[in-house]
């Protein structure tokens, strides 16, 4: 039995510790993830101990079939969908920066960075499938499960936004290069 | 791993956060505070043959009572012949005298013809009606 499963195995049983520690490797994670979602840092971390509270008491739910990261975000983008409006962010809406908790997370750079024009530019599910594929390296089939869409969708969804972060970053590259050349 | 690939990475990376102190002691609060629920209760254990067997002996004991019940009912009575009023019988039989059409003529012929026996019929026939009444 694998060190997750034994643990997955102790906190079924009740054992908030033994939870802890399971989630640990994850936290991070999630909270950056939920951190491009939420309206500000506050709401961000409520939401993973949202999450976190909610998976350990219905972990008696959990299919050892998942991955258990995969569960995990399930429950978190089910958080992120049940926050009030006021408290998610809606994509594509940013036009006051400064109350973005995004910004200013991010390390300075010469560019912008690409996740912010995802959230301009993608749908909520689109985004989070991005997220799941190039952050959590989740394969196709678990992102479909996640999101609770099929896998064509998640393919074809995949692909429309890959298009369209590739054209932004080819257009950043093109102004670099405008102005470079004056 | 391609250029689009890594610069999402590499930007996701960029995304500074951590799990404060704060919010670690947070989370092990609330989560010491609750108590998972319970396993799921298990689905109720099939029933046994002899469960299975009752039940169809039982069935098959009612479709028979039903059978018999339904087939030891005196039967209705069924209505009698209805009497044909002698007069009726005694109408004359309409005679048709008409021409069939031709059907080796072109159509427009046809369609003639068959207009002229039409008129021919509806004579006949207004003639015979005449003829009883």
């Amino acid at each position: 039995m694998s060190s997750e499963a034994a643990l997955i195995a102790a906190a079924k049983k009740g054992s908030a510790t033994a939870f802890t520690d399971l989630v640990r490797t994850y936290r991070e994670g999630l909270l950056r993830f939920l951190l491009t979602r939420a309206a500000s840092y506050a709401d961000a971390e409520d939401a993973l101990q949202d999450t976190l509270i909610n998976a350990f008491r219905y972990l008696h739910s959990y299919d050892p079939r998942w991955r258990f990261s995969t569960w995990l975000y399930r429950i978190a983008i089910n958080n992120v969908s049940s926050l009030r409006p006021a408290d998610t962010l809606e994509l594509g809406d940013l036009s006051d920066e400064s109350s973005d908790p995004l910004q200013h997370c991010i390390a300075a750079s010469d560019r912008e960075n690409l996740w912010q024009c995802a959230r301009r530019r993608l749908s909520d599910d689109v985004y989070t499938a991005m997220w799941l594929r190039y952050v959590e390296d989740m394969s196709v089939n678990d992102i479909s499960t996640v999101l609770d869409r099929s896998v064509s969708w998640t393919k074809v969804n995949l692909l429309r936004g890959r298009k369209t972060l590739d054209a932004e970053l080819n257009k950043d590259a093109t102004d670099d290069k405008s102005k470079a050349y004056g | 791993m391609d250029n689009l690939a890594k610069q999402l990475r590499d930007d996701a990376e960029r995304i500074e956060c951590t799990v404060s102190e704060e919010l670690d002691e947070r989370i092990r609060a609330s989560l010491h505070g609750i108590t998972p629920e319970a396993v799921a209760p298990p689905r109720p254990r099939s029933k046994s043959f002899s469960f299975w067997f009752a039940s169809s002996l039982t069935g098959v004991a009612a479709a028979v009572t039903i059978i018999a019940i339904v087939n030891l009912q005196d039967p209705e009575p069924v209505p009698g012949p209805v009497d044909v009023t002698p007069a009726l019988l005694n109408l004359p039989t309409i005679q048709w005298h008409v021409e069939t059409a031709v059907l080796t003529t072109p159509l427009e012929q046809e369609i003639e013809n068959l207009q002229s026996d039409l008129k021919k019929a509806e004579e006949a026939v207004k003639q015979d009606i005449d003829r009883l009444f």
